[in-house]
Order: structure tokens, then C-alpha cells, then sequence
């Protein structure tokens, strides 16, 4: 539905003033930096995920923004006001915390209706607002239970009520799915990014989950020791990294070596690769862009032996060992041909769309 | 059946464990016991067993003034060393917790030091020290003294909860607009009140029933349970002793029925 229109909207509209800027934030724990130079924009109605390893400053990030933590330099603006003056309570940031943090000595009711009232809203206003938060995230009927009598799922989604009643210009998700099952997660995961289209509310939402990171984000931040590495839709990061590092860390890569000549890297099966680098460098073959092929007695081009294969639903999985004993990960469909590969094949590799790969400099 | 050594000791082990236990129970609840049954003697004079039934006694000690005035007096000290405590202990045990400022932990340890230095020690200390600011021995230099001397229980339960309490949930309070005392008074301080309840038991029956630290502080005019218990106790040998002890004993309980239906009601909703 609306989504296509967003999309477009927020790769399009880069000029339009983003919701949250951070310029230059720098946050150092003693003698360590954390944070490091990092800026990024997230725009108006739009999912930007933080996506890194674990300890690459991400929660870091997101307490900034959050205001828990003040950067040592650098600017935080939210609808292009400083935020670094405003305290935590004043922000219109909402936070939902790994671990939920909810109130265990307040009911569900109370518990969502908690900032309003601090607030000082009018009773009935609470009432009405409460019962509407509830319904958005199918929770009517768990009023008066405690926390503690929640399931990890509803005990999310109660979370999310309790900051989404206040209406907040940001939402800030930290791992939010952490706590969750993996059936459980993939559903909340298109809950949670539906919910958040349909209130059109801006979200930054953490991961170390690259998978998670694709599903959810409109676009993503992948970040390294306190910097962002790369900033870009799932589709080009996925497709266009911009470092062997963003390469790796989305979608498994196989790395190549080879060497440039001219603009271009000629791969084992005859085809090529354009660069603009010279010399040696490593080409990204993504495992679903090799292909295999039985070999008989037949010399072929690239060949490898096949040293092991796991099922992955309606796929199949394969390390292939090729020459100088390097090994080299391919996915395929499983069908007839496939199927009938097993270890200790011998087979012929090529590649499916040499577009598709990207060369790096060497490491 | 055989059994090899291993559970021979096992069983051996287990069986003392409980025999220990069994005498550890008796050591506790003989003394009350053999005091609830005296003081319920017909005869003039303590001693075991009873000759008869009677509520006498009873009857006695709430027909003499000056053991209701002095057991009046002492709730009056237990609630005022327990406010006192709250008052004081509470913030001290959220500085020790959450304090950002060098020595915190050398706070808590100092709590610690009036409840390690013996109880007559104390009391002479506050004696004299209350003398240099012009504050004689009264119900209020007592209440001081014994607050001074249990302020550790009230601020090591206080800090033993906080320590165990998620900061987080503090945190998400402030985001969802809540002021520091917002936070306090709906957030940390509801979930704070098991402990605080806890410590207020220890605080009340201390305030309530302490002697050495009262003996040198208590005032004259406002002479609290204890004093006058020992002061029957040296004179006569009456079952009268048994039977406000008997009462006492029945007071801390209903005290702890009380407090741990309640914390255990709040645990039901964390
Ligand atoms: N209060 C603090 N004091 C000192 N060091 C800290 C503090 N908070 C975080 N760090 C350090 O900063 C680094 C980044 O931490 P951060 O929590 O931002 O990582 P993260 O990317 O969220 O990792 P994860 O995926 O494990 O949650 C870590 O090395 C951590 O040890
Ligand atoms: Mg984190």
C-alpha cells in the first residue's frame, strides 16, 4: 500500500529537513570512544535502523538521543532545535527498552497511562487515550493485569503502548526483539513495522540482527566502532556495499581474490567485473549469485569439491572447496540437479550476474 | 538393600542437618514458650511447671498505671526511632546506591560502626554528648540514641533492595515525562516500601524493648517498658514479668503477621 510511497519519498526527498540530525557526535567512556565523529538523519516517517556488532556504540546512540547521555561534542537536533540543553523528560522521544522496564507494581492500564499522568491530563482524556494505545497494540481486556502476567510478547507490546499513548515525534527502539522467540519475533517484527508506518511516527530502531535489520528498516546505518560505515536503503546496502566490512556484515559474503587490470577483474569462469580500483583486490560473490553444476570428466573453467551441504529449508547450502584449498559458501534452490549433489562431488562453479558483484581493495 | 558409603554419609548428613535444625527451633522458641506458660501461674512467684490457670496476671498488669504508661511510652519510642530511621535512612541508603561523589561506599560502611560499638558504650556516649548540647536524658535523647544504634538495619535493607532494583525503570519514567520526584514518589519509592517495611519492624521492636542503650538515656519522668520490667524483676519474683513479656511477644507477632502479609501481597505483583 503506502508503503512503496514511503519508500520513494524518503530516498527521493533528501533535501526535506530530517526529523533527527546528529552531527559529529563524539562520547567517550575514560579513555575509550565510543562514539566517534557518527552522523546520520533519519526523516520524517521513517524507519532507520542502527545496525553493528555487538559494543559498536549503538545503545550508546540511541541514550543520546534519548538524552540519558550527553555527547562530549557534537550536536543532537530534533526538528532542527539542540536537544542537548532539553533534559530527558522534556524530550518528545519515546524509548522502548530492550527489556521492556516496565512498572512491575502498576497495572497494564496504569502503566500506559503513566506519562499522561504526569502530565497532569484530565482523567477522562487518560481514560479515552489509554483505552485507544490498548486497542492499537490488541491489548483491550488486559487492563488490570500486572506485568508479571504478561507474556514476553504482550509485555512488548504494552511497552510500546505505554510510549506511543504520549504521542512522541521520535521512536526509539533498542533491540527490541531480543527477548522474543524466533516465531514470535518475525511476527512482531511486521507488526511492529506496519504499527509504525500506519501512526507515520519517525523510529530509530537498533539491531545486531542484519536479517532483522532488512525486514524492518526503510533505511539502514550500519555502524563500526562508534562511525557510520554506510547509510542507505536495505536494497543498497545489500547490493552496493560500500566496504568489504558492510559486505561481510550483511548477507554472507564470499570474498575472492583476484586482481584489476583497466577498470575491470576477470573472474575464474570467464566473465568480469568493473572497478576503478588497480591492482590487487577482493570481489564480493554473494552465495545465491554462484552457480553449480555436476562436473563429469570434462575440465571446466573454476572447479571445486563439495565438503559439505545443509538443508535450509527450500534451499540448500554448500561449502565448496576450490584450488589452494579455499573454501567458498553457495546457496541454491534445491531442485533435481542440486538435490542430486552430495559431498565429495566434484563440481563446476560460475557466477549468475557478474553486476552483481562488487570488487574491495585488498585487506 | 545395599547402600554404599556415599549415601550412607548422605543419609547421615542430611539427618544432622535436620536434628540441628529441630534443636536450633527449640533454642528459639523454648524461652517464649516456657514464658507465655508462666505467666498464666496461679502461684506468687515464678517457677516451672505451673501450679494452676489464672488470667490474673493479666488483669494485673493492665490495672497497674505504671506499666501501661511505660509500655505506652515505649511504642511511643519504637515509632519515633522508626521515623527517625525512615526519615534518615532511607536518603542515606539512596546516596550509598545511586550517590555519584566519592566515599559512598565508605558511608555505608560507616552506618555500620554505632551498630558494632556495644549498647551501654553508645548510650554513655549519647549521655554525654546530649549533656554538651543541653539535651538531658528524655524520650527524645532515647529515641536519638536508639535510632543511632538500628539507623544500619533500616539503611544496609534499603540499600540491599535499591541495589536489586533495574535502573532502567527509572530511566523510562523520566522518558515518559516524569520529574526526579515524580520518579521518586510513583516509581522508586512504592517499590522501595517492602524494604522500608521490613527495616521499620526491626526499628520499632529495637526502639520498643532495647535496655542497654536506654538505661543510660531513658528520662526519668517517662520511664519505658524495659526499665520498669528490670525494676521488678530485681525486687520481686512475680509471674506479673511473665505476663508483659507474654504481651510483648504477642505484639511482634501480629507486627510480623502484618508486615509480611503485606510485602508478601506486593511480591504478587512484581
Ligand atoms: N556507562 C559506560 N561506561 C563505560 N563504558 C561504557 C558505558 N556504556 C557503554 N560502554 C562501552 O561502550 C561500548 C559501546 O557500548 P554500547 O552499549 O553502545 O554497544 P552496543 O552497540 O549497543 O552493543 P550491543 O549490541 O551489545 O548492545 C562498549 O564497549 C561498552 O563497554
Ligand atoms: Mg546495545
Amino acid at each position: 500500500m503506502s508503503e512503496a510511497g514511503v519508500l520513494s519519498s524518503t530516498t527521493g526527498a533528501a533535501q526535506a529537513a530530517p526529523v533527527v540530525a546528529i552531527c559529529k557526535a563524539v562520547k567517550r567512556f575514560g579513555g575509550l570512544t565510543v562514539l566517534d565523529d557518527c552522523s546520520l538523519t533519519a526523516q520524517e516517517g521513517e524507519i532507520l535502523t542502527l545496525l553493528g556488532p555487538s559494543g559498536c556504540g549503538k545503545t550508546t546512540l540511541l541514550r543520546c538521543i534519548a538524552g540519558f547521555l550527553t555527547p562530549d561534542s557534537g550536536e543532537i537536533l530534533i526538528d532542527g532545535r539542540d536537544t542537548i540543553p532539553v533534559p530527558v523528560n522534556r524530550r518528545s522521544v519515546g524509548v522502548v527498552f530492550q527489556s521492556y522496564a516496565l512498572f512491575p507494581h502498576l497495572s497494564v492500564a496504569k502503566n500506559v497511562a503513566y506519562g499522561l499522568r504526569m502530565r497532569a491530563t484530565p482523567a477522562a482524556e487518560i481514560a479515552t487515550r489509554v483505552k485507544a494505545a490498548l486497542a492499537t497494540v490488541s491489548l483491550t481486556g488486559f487492563e488490570e493485569r500486572y506485568p508479571s502476567q504478561l507474556s514476553g510478547g504482550q509485555q512488548q507490546r504494552v511497552a510500546i503502548a505505554r510510549v506511543l499513548v504520549l504521542e512522541p515525534r521520535v521512536l526509539l527502539l533498542d533491540e527490541p526483539f531480543n527477548a522474543l522467540d524466533a516465531k514470535l519475533r518475525g511476527t512482531m517484527q511486521m507488526e511492529m513495522r506496519h504499527l509504525i508506518k500506519r501512526l507515520g511516527i519517525t523510529a530509530v530502531f537498533v539491531t545486531h540482527d542484519q536479517e532483522e535489520a532488512l525486514t524492518m528498516s526503510d533505511r539502514i546505518a550500519v555502524m563500526r566502532a562508534g562511525r557510520i560505515e554506510q547509510l542507505g536503503t536495505p536494497e543498497e546496502i545489500f547490493d552496493r556495499p560500500q566496504s568489504a566490512y558492510v559486505a561481510d556484515f550483511v548477507g554472507a559474503s564470499n570474498f575472492w581474490e583476484g586482481v584489476a587490470h583497466a577498470g575491470r577483474v576477470a573472474l575464474p569462469d570467464g566473465q568480469s567485473v568493473a572497478t576503478a580500483l588497480d591492482g590487487p583486490v577482493r570481489v564480493m560473490l554473494r552465495p545465491h549469485n554462484l552457480v553449480l553444476r555436476a562436473v563429469g570428466g570434462e575440465a571446466a573453467a573454476w572447479d571445486g569439491t563439495i565438503r559439505f551441504r545443509r538443508h535450509i529449508g527450500a534451499l540448500m547450502e554448500y561449502e565448496i572447496e576450490v584450488a589452494g584449498g579455499r573454501m567458498l559458501r553457495a546457496v541454491a534452490l534445491r531442485d533435481d540437479t542440486i538435490a542430486a549433489l552430495a559431498g565429495g562431488d566434484r563440481v563446476s562453479l560460475g557466477v549468475r550476474d557478474a553486476a552483481a558483484c562488487v570488487a574491495f581493495p585488498p585487506a | 538393600m545395599r547402600l554404599d558409603r556415599a549415601e550412607i554419609m548422605d543419609r547421615l548428613g542430611v539427618g544432622v542437618i535436620v536434628a540441628l535444625a529441630i534443636f536450633a527451633l527449640a533454642l528459639l522458641l523454648l524461652p517464649a514458650v516456657i514464658v507465655v506458660v508462666m505467666s498464666f501461674d496461679t502461684r506468687g512467684y515464678i517457677s516451672f511447671p505451673p501450679a494452676g490457670f489464672t488470667l490474673d496476671w493479666y488483669r494485673k498488669v493492665f490495672e497497674q498505671p505504671v506499666l501501661t504508661t511505660a509500655m505506652w511510652t515505649s511504642i511511643k519510642v519504637g515509632l519515633y526511632v522508626t521515623a527517625i530511621c525512615i526519615l534518615l535512612g532511607v536518603p542515606t541508603a539512596l546516596a550509598c546506591v545511586r550517590g555519584d561523589f566519592r566515599g559512598a561506599t565508605a558511608l555505608s560502611v560507616f552506618v555500620l560502626v554505632p551498630h558494632m560499638v556495644p549498647g551501654i558504650v553508645l548510650g554513655v556516649a549519647v549521655l554525654f554528648s546530649g549533656a554538651l548540647l543541653g539535651i538531658g536524658p528524655s524520650i527524645w535523647l532515647q529515641s536519638i540514641a536508639l535510632s543511632c544504634y538500628v539507623m544500619a538495619v533500616m539503611v544496609r535493607t534499603v540499600m540491599a533492595r535499591l541495589q536489586k532494583l533495574d535502573p532502567l525503570l527509572e530511566q523510562a519514567s523520566a522518558n515518559l515525562g516524569a520529574s526526579r520526584w515524580q520518579t521518586f514518589r510513583t516509581i522508586t519509592f512504592p517499590l522501595l516500601l517492602p524494604a522500608i517495611m521490613a527495616g521499620a519492624v526491626f526499628t520499632f521492636i529495637e526502639g520498643f524493648d532495647n535496655l542497654s542503650v536506654t538505661i543510660f538515656t531513658h528520662g526519668y519522668r517517662d520511664r519505658p517498658l524495659p526499665i520498669e520490667l528490670l525494676a521488678i524483676v530485681q525486687n520481686t519474683n512475680s509471674p506479673l514479668v511473665a505476663a508483659v513479656s507474654s504481651v510483648q511477644i504477642l505484639l511482634a507477632m501480629l507486627a510480623l503477621a502484618a508486615i509480611s502479609l503485606t510485602i508478601g501481597l506486593d511480591r504478587v505483583n512484581e
